[in-house]
């Protein structure tokens, strides 16, 4: 026994003393309570003749031409077309705080930067069953196109009419609660409730601009673009001190090949205040993961947006179905999208509009941080207000995205 | 410098270990690692650092899989020359990467069982992230020997299969204060088991907490 003791004691008399070939590929990186990610975005855009509506134009997209003697003419530019920072951190018992600011300067009218999102967060369970809140500044999770970096979207580089206005438009502070849960089966259950304030102009858009498509990132210390002379509209606004409430409902099969999701949004809205918008609107979902890495989405949104003066009150829907396939670094994809509003009370300027639209889309990644995307947008609408001008016949965008 | 943590190492593996051999099992070493306070480190892996075996070629694949944003498992030992698939059972992306010394890789964009294997060909630690879930960690420890074992969750291992002979065994965790060479053990195997413990100091933990509902979809 002796020897083999004097022989171990000498082991350990050389681990301690001489140095051993260097361990540090042993050492696992810290991870970090606080971390920053950022996107930049950059494109050569060739909008439809008619201005954007961001330049307070009747154009339906987010760049478009520009006023000439002759009427409309088209531009192609090269455009700083977003520029967003995240700061994250881990916080004490499990939370977790999230920050977003974007600057987008063709829509904000300046180089200020948007607060899109800043929210504290907290999760009991697991990825299988658990609980979830969160508070603070946050848009609404109805969009199923806006699952890309900083919010973007990640099929396409402009989202559908659809979501381009969830997320031009609604920008709240509160609180959102949740819950999911796998079943026995395997079938994972759902739900959101959310209570916000400084959504009391929801709808006010879509009455005075219509529908557009883009891929604006609305903020909320920010404001939008109204059709007529240089008017904006914030897009936080909250006058009646009532909360907008909405709920979001998700049922996804066990191997998460469907999902289908619903949600109620309904802002409250009191009238009798000046300015106050009573808009309330639901939207329906369907993903589908096919085989040969193809995508499925489709969603219809249908609504109401009401107010006491001046009198445009009107009934708002909107569909679109999207095909992607993607393969590798590549994506590829394709989307219809049908849009109406529909004048309700027969005010002095009609808020009719209807139109339809067809994107295709080309995406590549290089790397983990380098994005060449195409797009070309084919858009035919009609709006009362502006007579049988079709705007935005057509754009075309080139992107390059670099994500930190 | 022999630090306290190790010291007390060092005298319960002096001393209680070649006293207390345990006969008659197919296991050659087993043990405890436990930490500051005496309680047992789950997920600690214990392996052999010296001597370093002639590795067979044509090792079988192992497999780090995604499922629920999440990577299974969270730590994935392996020996060196050992390639490893990354299924992604999630039906959405995920964007596998290490930028670690011992493998920088990346994984673009993928479902299913796209991705193509990953040889890893250098002993150390790989972190594993994925670029959509910041939240989303695992690490893949490469390692030089193929006689390692992974503390179960009352900090217990065994090592079985060691041919005779003289070894040094360390302990590694995700969150040790001590560098493996400073819980080196040697150890001599000729027929008994022995038992060792290490004991090993754990810093604490903040990991990035996870997004599982909706807002963490993308």
């Amino acid at each position: 026994m002796f020897p083999a003791l004097a022989r171990n004691l000498c082991q350990l008399l050389l681990c301690a003393l001489l140095p051993l070939p260097a361990l540090a590929q042993y050492e696992v990186p810290t991870q970090q309570s606080l971390w920053v990610r950022a996107l930049l975005d950059v494109r050569i855009v060739g909008g439809g003749p008619a201005p954007s509506w961001t330049d307070h134009g009747p154009g339906k997209m987010r760049y478009g031409g520009s006023n000439s003697p002759t009427g409309f003419e088209r531009d192609t530019q090269l455009v700083l077309s977003q520029a967003a920072l995240q700061l994250g951190a881990s916080l004490p018992w499990g939370m977790r705080a999230q920050v977003q600011m974007n600057i987008e300067h063709d829509v904000a009218d300046g180089y200020h930067p948007w607060l899109v999102e800043a929210i504290l967060r907290r999760e009991w369970g697991s990825g299988e069953r658990g609980w979830g809140a969160q508070a603070g500044v946050t848009n609404v999770p109805f969009s199923l196109e806006h699952t890309g970096p900083a919010w973007t979207p990640e099929y396409t580089i402009s989202a559908s009419a659809l979501t381009s206005w969830l997320w031009e438009d609604i920008s709240l502070i509160g609180v959102e609660g949740e819950w999911w849960h796998a079943t026995d089966t395997g079938v994972r259950l759902g739900a959101l409730v959310g209570a916000g304030y400084g959504g009391d102009q929801i709808g006010r858009l879509l009455a005075l601009l219509g529908w557009a498509i883009g891929d604006v990132i609305g903020g909320v210390n920010g404001d939008l673009a109204l059709p007529t002379g240089t008017q904006r509209t914030d897009i936080f606004n909250e006058h009646d001190h009532r909360p907008a409430m909405y709920g979001w409902l998700t049922l996804v099969d066990e191997s998460e090949t469907a999902a289908l999701k619903f949600g109620y949004i309904d802002n409250l809205g009191n009238e009798d205040h000046s300015g106050v918008w009573h808009t309330h609107f639901n939207t329906i979902g369907v993903v589908l993961h096919l085989p040969k890495r193809i995508d499925f989405l489709a969603q219809y949104l249908d609504g109401v947006a009401r107010v006491h003066t001046p009198p445009n009150d009107s009934a708002v829907s909107a569909y679109y179905v999207l095909v992607s396939h993607h393969y590798g670094r590549q994506r590829l994809s394709a989307r219809y999208d049908s849009f109406r509003v529909h004048d309700l009370d027969g005010g002095p300027t009609s808020t009719n509009e209807h139109g339809h639209a067809v994107t295709g889309a080309y995406l590549v990644q290089f790397g983990l941080r380098n994005q060449v995307a195409l797009e070309y947008i084919w858009m035919n609408s009609h709006r009362d207000a502006t007579g049988a001008l079709n705007p935005t016949p057509d754009g075309w965008q080139i992107s390059y995205r670099f994500r930190y | 410098m022999v630090t306290g943590p190790r010291l007390r190492s060092i005298i319960l593996s002096a001393f209680l270990a070649p006293l207390t051999p345990v006969h008659g099992g197919a296991p050659a070493v087993s043990g405890n690692v436990i930490s500051g306070d005496g309680k047992g480190v789950a997920d600690a892996v214990v392996f052999v650092l010296t001597p370093t075996p002639a590795l067979p070629r044509g090792r079988p694949s192992q497999v780090l899989d995604q499922i629920h944003k999440t990577f299974v498992p969270g730590l994935l030992p392996i020996v060196v020359g050992t390639s490893v698939r990354f299924p992604n059972h999630d039906q959405i992306h995920h964007h596998v990467y290490s930028f670690s010394p011992a493998k920088t890789f990346e994984l673009p964009l993928y479902k299913g069982e796209d991705a193509p294997e990953v040889l890893f060909d250098k002993v150390g630690v790989v972190k594993i992230g994925c670029n959509i879930h910041d939240w989303m960690s695992g690490i893949i420890l490469v390692l030089p020997s193929p006689h390692f074992s992974v503390t179960d969750v009352d900090g217990r291992f065994v090592l079985e299969g060691l041919p005779a002979g003289d070894y040094t065994l360390v302990a590694w965790h995700e969150l040790s204060k001590l560098k493996p060479e400073a819980t080196a053990q040697p150890v001599r195997i000729d027929g008994d088991v022995t038992r060792i413990v290490f004991n090993l100091p754990l810093a604490p933990a903040r990991p990035r907490p996870a997004i599982h509902g909706v807002w963490g979809e993308p």
